[in-house]
């Protein structure tokens, strides 16, 4: 029943060949050597250094959730910078390649990048940005901060917890590696059909985009279903649900969505899967098939999706807006009760990105009111922000003012939301630009958020606080790019220029056109001062303190500083909402325990690592159609999960003389420092 | 913390699991999906056949709830009751949405073949008319 291809195949490399190897193309050398240049001299500073033990012992094979938090997030850092060049040539491409006169260099008839390439370059920007940036990043920052919120000393499943790591990074490296093996999909981040099946996209490029995300996928339901018996099943004693911080409540709304809603990406991809390999009919014309069909289900997924990436910044912006108010939360019920509405609600109105496919007036009604009804609890965040805020003894940190901005952008990208829910207006403006400006409004609060979020929480997990003279440069940089690029796109899109354009045909937009050209360069300085500020902390380490604000009110703030490896000495006994906050008003802030217990501990494991070197193998093989390597990589994972479930490694135990010692010197404990060997346990009561 | 993480095959999740179970739920699986291979291969009226389909898919469900997950209504199974009718209304939406968008899309957006007069293309298979169709139905 296998698809047949008019390609050459060979049951040893299947459809690769030397000519997969775009080596004549002459940006793609260049990112290659470049990249490799800079893998080459870390893989030596490593093994110079002898850190190789280390770095496998402490990191590649770690459950800890703080260390996988850090490598979730720095994936999306990389990733992030990935779909910003990216970004950046889209721009480029765009500025150069205005009306028929304009010139055009290596190879393309306008601007530098060929349909095909340009094509490629907005696909891998859409889903990098989104799959693998701000969705690692956001992931990585739950995994760290709430367990530390709710009192635990690790994610309920610390093992599965590296298993979501490692499939999401395999979806990554395979994206990579499509830049320098084979092509990427030029049919968007959502696919477009019937773009996307096998007879307008023979090559590998469409095989590409959908493994990374379906392996990518099963990592984040992982991660949802982990953070969700997480909150359930480890919260301190006396964290009742209404104790919990607004950022753990986030958490548990968005792994909701994630857990409820990243299956039907999964279907939606499995049966395009059966298209391309098999050749069935479900999303082709003819044979009863639907290409809408697809659509459907990929924004039934798609728009829970979106709002999976931004509850967590709303909960961040929940955290930060009090903790530099010096004032409780406004409204902590109601902004618990309006997380779970946009969750609700964003379940309810997918078919608003295609309004335009025919469903009929009373479709078209009932999804428009739908997705206007979101308005609603976001509108109850925005006030409650402002009102934590009204007559707040305000500081404007770093993580403040990216909190601030985020309300902003945030308003920008939900009124533009409001207008493109109205049908009417929805078909003038759908597919055009305006689009683009609204959900970029709406991706930057992610952006934003993930900035104020690292900002907050760095000192937290390293010891030290981020720079903030370059801080507020990034900053300043990054709002003011922010504003030059996505202003005049809303005015090109009301004067309708559709997306994805690899060729401007009306010279008439070439002035705004130059404007988000600025606006780029301008990104392109505040990523100089992002690194500058990274360097420049990183150079002067000051310490700082347990709370490392002076303000914090919630229970991360009461754990050493950095957070040692076992997190909280003793499990602590929480008294009411804000703990810290409780604590510091009845002088039991700076108590300290003076007794400990024994604290059982789990052990590394290889497992995931191997898991995910095999996911990618796996998507490798069918990407190329490479058989036995596919098949091969399968059994591997079936025969490696199987072997764990064997491993009679029960953890460790860390004596109480052990605490006792590094609570003194916590540094020996911190998170970033080499722990000493331990002897596993073969066998442990229940406790 | 739960009460056996001593041994994995102590949990009472992996307790409940039997080999016969397992396999039987496989093969039910297997089974009731052949039957709706069969069925698509007969000439049938479009409802009875969506019928059959939805029916076979319960089947399967019901089978592989029961048998792979051992799901019933006691109290130890709690939680897995209450997530999978809490994901009901999910479905309800999901699905009974897309029927109704779906149930009238073709007459909106196509139109009848003898009412195309341009097409000289013939008019058995859907993809030849879906653009010029729908655009003339705009107007
Ligand atoms: C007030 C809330 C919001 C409303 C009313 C709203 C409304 C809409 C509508 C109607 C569209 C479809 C436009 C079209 O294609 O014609 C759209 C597109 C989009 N929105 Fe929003 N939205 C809201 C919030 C968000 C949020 C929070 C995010 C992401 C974090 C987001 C991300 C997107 C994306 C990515 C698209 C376009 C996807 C694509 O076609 O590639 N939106 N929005
Ligand atoms: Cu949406």
């Amino acid at each position: 029943m296998q698809v047949d291809l008019q390609d050459p195949w060979s049951p040893l490399f299947g459809r690769l060949t030397l000519d997969s190897i775009p080596y004549d193309n002459p940006i793609i050398v260049g990112t290659f050597l470049g990249a490799a240049t800079i893998g080459l001299i870390v893989v030596a500073a490593v093994l110079y250094y002898k850190k190789l033990p280390y770095l496998w012992r402490e990191w590649l094979t770690t459950v800890d959730h703080k260390k996988i938090g850090v490598m979730y997030i720095i994936l999306g850092l990389v990733m992030l910078f990935r779909g910003f060049v990216d970004g950046l040539m889209m721009r480029t491409q765009q500025v150069m390649a205005v009306g028929p006169d304009s010139p055009g260099v290596l190879g393309a008839q306008h601007g530098f990048l060929p349909p095909f390439h340009f094509d490629q370059v907005y696909s891998a920007h859409g889903t990098i940005m989104l799959i693998f940036a701000a969705t690692p990043i956001m992931a990585g920052l739950g995994n760290i901060i709430v367990p530390l919120q709710i009192g635990a000393r690790d994610m309920a499943y610390p093992y599965l917890n590296a298993v979501s790591l490692w499939l999401t990074t395999a979806g990554a490296a395979l994206i990579m590696l499509s830049l320098f093996v084979g092509e990427f999909s030029n049919a968007a981040w959502v696919g477009l059909m019937p773009l996307a099946e096998l007879p307008y996209n023979p090559g590998v490029g469409v095989d590409y985009w959908m493994w990374a995300i379906q392996l990518s996928s099963l990592g984040t339901t992982f991660n949802a279903i982990n953070i969700i018996a997480t909150i359930v099943k480890m919260r301190a004693p006396g964290m009742t649900w209404f104790r919990m911080p607004v950022f753990t409540w986030v958490n548990l709304s968005t792994s909701i969505i994630g857990l409820t809603a990243f299956p039907v990406l999964g279907v939606a991809l499995s049966l395009l899967t059966a298209d391309r390999y098999l050749g069935t009919d479900f999303f082709t014309v003819g044979h009863g098939g639907n290409f809408m069909l697809y659509i459907d289900l990929f924004w039934i997924w798609g728009h829970p999706e979106v709002y999976f990436l931004i509850l967590p910044p709303f909960g961040i912006f929940s955290e930060i807006v009090p903790t530099f108010s010096e004032k409780p939360l406004f409204g902590y019920l109601t902004m618990v009760a309006a997380s779970f509405a946009i969750a609700g609600i964003g379940w309810s109105v997918w078919a608003h990105h295609f309004f335009t496919m025919g469903m009929g007036p009373d479709l078209n009604g009932y999804f428009s009111s739908a997705t206007m009804l979101v308005g609603i609890p976001t509108g109850v965040k925005i006030f409650n922000w402002l009102f934590t805020m009204y007559r707040g003894r305000i500081t404007f940190t770093t993580p403040m003012l990216w909190a601030v901005m985020g309300i902003f952008l945030l308003l920008f990208g939900g009124f533009t939301g409001m207008m493109l829910s109205a049908p009417a207006i929805n078909y003038t403006v759908h597919d055009s630009v305006f689009v683009i400006a609204h959900f970029h409004c709406m991706v930057l609060v992610v952006a934003v958020g993930a900035f104020a979020a690292v900002a907050y929480w760095w000192p937290k997990v390293f010891g030290f606080k981020l720079d903030e003279r370059n801080g507020q440069f990034f900053f300043w940089t990054f709002t003011l790019a922010s504003i030059v690029v996505f202003v005049p796109m809303f005015g090109l899109g009301l004067e309708g220029e559709t997306r994805r354009l690899d060729y401007v045909f009306n010279p008439q937009w070439r002035p705004l056109l130059i404007a988000e050209e600025v606006g780029i360069v301008l990104y392109c300085i505040s990523v100089f001062y992002f690194l500058k500020m990274i360097y420049v902390s990183l150079r002067d380490r000051v310490p700082a303190g347990d709370d490392a604000w002076g303000t914090g009110r919630t229970l991360e703030w009461m754990t050493h500083t950095p957070v040692p490896f076992y997190n909280f000495a003793v499990t602590p006994q929480i008294n009411a909402l804000d703990e810290l906050a409780w604590r510091r008003e009845n002088g039991l802030d700076k108590v300290k325990p003076q007794t400990f217990v024994p604290i059982h501990m789990p052990s590394n494991t290889a497992v995931p690592v191997i898991i995910g070197a095999m996911a990618m193998a796996l998507g490798f093989g069918m990407i190329w159609r490479i058989w036995w390597m596919a098949g091969a990589a399968l059994l591997a994972i079936v025969v490696a999960v199987i072997a764990r479930s064997f491993d009679k490694n029960q953890g460790y135990i860390l004596t109480a003389e052990e605490i006792a010692k590094f609570e003194s010197k916590t540094e020996l404990a911190s998170m970033i420092a080499e722990q000493p060997k331990r002897t596993p346990l073969d066998h442990v009561e229940a406790h | 913390m739960s009460a056996h993480h001593s041994d994995p095959l102590q949990n009472p999740e992996v307790q409940q699991g039997s080999t016969l179970r397992f396999a039987t739920a496989f093969l039910a699986s297997v089974l009731f999906m052949g039957a709706a291979l069969l069925v698509s291969q007969h000439k049938l009226p479009f409802l009875e056949f969506a019928e059959i389909l939805v029916g076979l898919t319960f089947l399967t469900l019901a089978a592989q709830a029961t048998l792979f997950f051992g799901l019933d209504i006691s109290r130890a199974q709690i939680w897995k009751s209450v997530s999978l009718i809490l994901t009901v209304p999910l479905f309800i939406i999901s699905v009974g949405l897309t029927v109704w968008a779906f149930s009238s899309l073709y007459s909106r957006t196509m139109l009848p073949a003898n009412e195309v007069p341009s097409m000289s293309m013939p008019m058995d298979s859907n993809a030849t008319m879906s653009m010029p169709a729908q655009q003339t139905l705009l107007q």
